[in-house]
């Protein structure tokens, strides 16, 4: 059994508004253990925002303690990488220096840093687009950068907030399976934020599934990985195993329908 | 080639045009050269400015004034931009004060500059960079806050320090903004030096030509007027401009 990386105890946040406070989140107990995928699937405004945002420092749980490798989350780190959803590169810097920014904050030297940049964008399949600048990008290609400029900095967690929701359905299915690949060769320790069903599944060693606003965990569901990992849609599609997990979260899932 | 050339005459064809309606009413109606001289009167006043030196030393002195006000304006006002840009309550507390500043035009402080500083280039200086400094604030300002929060909070997920996020993030990211406020600024400053020149008297285009007037050298006030506009789009189209598409070129419109 591998050591927790990542433990929430007793979560609970709530959110300042002219009315009084609002309760964002129910409370909430997570563990994320090393090398683990773990994705979250629940309704819009259930908190899974929240919960990510806690983790990665940005927001101060109102209650309960966030530990990440036993210490107190208190502000955001290098070692927990955040991919967002979107409007994360930066504009004016090319593709090559979007992905070396973390490295280069890190002041790793020169040599060491376009190896690392190099062999992301062969991974992620940035080769030809080195110098482009994100405007010349589609957005799926944006969403690579994105991811391999978090890979690139080699934080020991990575957070990801629904980072493949705004990109179309087909470059969506290519980038889901880039990232299973990604996963599987680097054995990072994951936590992904999704709304869909299937992708939760298709990419979590583990899912959890969160109720409507105020949100808690509902339910944990463990999904086996066969061979390297086994995530590409021609096998999960027909993998009688993975219909059926899919099912029942689904069945989780839609009594939270708002 | 010859398209451009096509581009560049219906430029010039207003000018043409005024030219052309203006020379007409002097011939035409027969005017006093008290009230209305022709273009070739103008043209050898231009002659004679020039080749004495005075035009000269009339334009120095309002092109130096227009840039020192433009780079103290621009060494105040960005810091100071950043500083109500990157504050969530300054910028609320401030955008009204900005905007009810703009309302009190340069020229309107006029009367208390000169009481302050009297007749000096202290009192145009002070006219032209509180017209020049608040566009650049307010434009640096909002430059700044239209930034998407998440390239701040990446960037602090990377380990980037408060000075790298500087740096890497609101300076790249407000810089067409802040351009386009320096721009906007020495459109307003150089209309604010033009009148403060006037009335101060210490030199500069405003005044020669309202010095012109007290012996109705009506020639000598078009020439001034000829070239403060000239002066104006010179500065503007070969200078500011350029430096402005280039950076909303290659970052501005990349924002999406």
């Amino acid at each position: 059994m591998s050591a927790d990386k990542i433990v929430v105890s007793g979560f609970r946040h709530y959110f300042q508004s002219e009315s009084g406070p609002v309760q964002a989140t129910g409370v909430i107990d997570v563990t994320i253990r090393e090398g683990e995928v773990v994705t979250l699937v629940g309704p819009s405004g259930c908190g899974k925002t929240t919960l990510l945002k806690a983790i990665a420092g940005f927001i101060n749980p109102s209650e309960g303690q966030i530990l990440c490798d036993g210490h107190q989350v208190r502000g955001p780190g290098r070692e927990r990488g955040v991919v967002f959803q979107e409007l994360a590169i930066l504009p004016w810097r090319t593709v090559r220096r979007n992905i070396a920014h973390g490295l280069e904050i890190a002041r790793v030297p020169k040599p060491e840093r376009d190896r690392t940049v190099d062999r992301l964008i062969g991974l992620m399949g940035l080769v030809g687009f080195e110098d482009r600048y994100p405007h010349e990008l589609s957005g799926g290609m944006r969403q690579r950068v994105a991811v391999a400029r978090t890979w690139a900095a080699d934080p020991a967690v990575i957070l990801m907030d629904e980072p493949f929701a705004a990109v179309d359905a087909m470059t969506r299915l290519t980038l889901q399976e880039e990232l299973g690949r990604l996963c599987a060769t680097t054995h990072k320790t994951v936590f992904f934020i999704t709304h869909s069903v299937e992708e939760a599944v298709f990419l979590g060693d583990r899912v959890l599934v969160m109720t409507k606003r105020p949100g808690t965990i509902k339910a944990v569901l463990d999904v086996p990985r066969h061979g390297k990992g086994g995530r590409d849609w021609d096998s999960f599609t027909g993998d009688p195993e993975m219909r059926a997990i899919s099912e029942q979260v689904m069945h989780l899932v839609h009594a939270e329908r708002v | 080639m010859t398209v451009r050339a096509l581009r560049d005459v219906r430029v010039l064809l207003p000018f043409a045009a005024l030219i052309a309606i203006w020379w007409g009413l002097k011939a035409g109606f027969d005017i006093s050269d008290k009230l209305l001289v022709a273009p070739p009167q103008v043209w050898s006043s231009f002659v004679i400015l020039v080749t004495h030196g005075i035009l000269a030393e009339y334009v120095s002195t309002s092109l130096r004034m227009i840039g020192i006000a433009t780079l103290i304006s621009f060494a105040i006002g960005v810091p100071l931009g950043f500083a109500v840009g990157t504050n969530r309550y300054a910028a609320r507390a401030l955008e009204g004060f900005l905007r009810y500043l703009q309302g009190i035009s340069g020229i309107a402080w006029l009367p208390l500059a000169i009481l302050w500083c009297g007749f000096t280039h202290t009192t145009t200086l002070v006219i032209v960079i509180y017209t020049l400094i608040v566009p650049i604030v307010f434009n640096t300002m909002t430059g700044v806050r239209a930034i998407p929060e998440n390239y701040i909070l990446a960037l602090r997920s990377l380990g980037a320090s408060r000075l790298r996020i500087v740096t890497d993030v609101y300076f790249p990211g407000a810089l067409p903004s802040i351009v386009v406020g320096t721009r906007l600024g020495m459109g307003y400053g150089w209309r604010a030096l033009i009148a403060s020149e006037m009335l101060v008297r210490q030199g500069g285009l405003g005044d020669l030509i309202f010095g012109a007037r007290t012996f109705n050298q009506i020639d000598r006030i078009m020439v001034g007027m000829v070239i403060i506009g000239t002066l104006y789009i010179v500065v503007d189209r070969l200078l500011v401009q350029p430096v402005e598409s280039m950076t909303l070129a290659r970052w501005g419109v990349l924002r999406k």
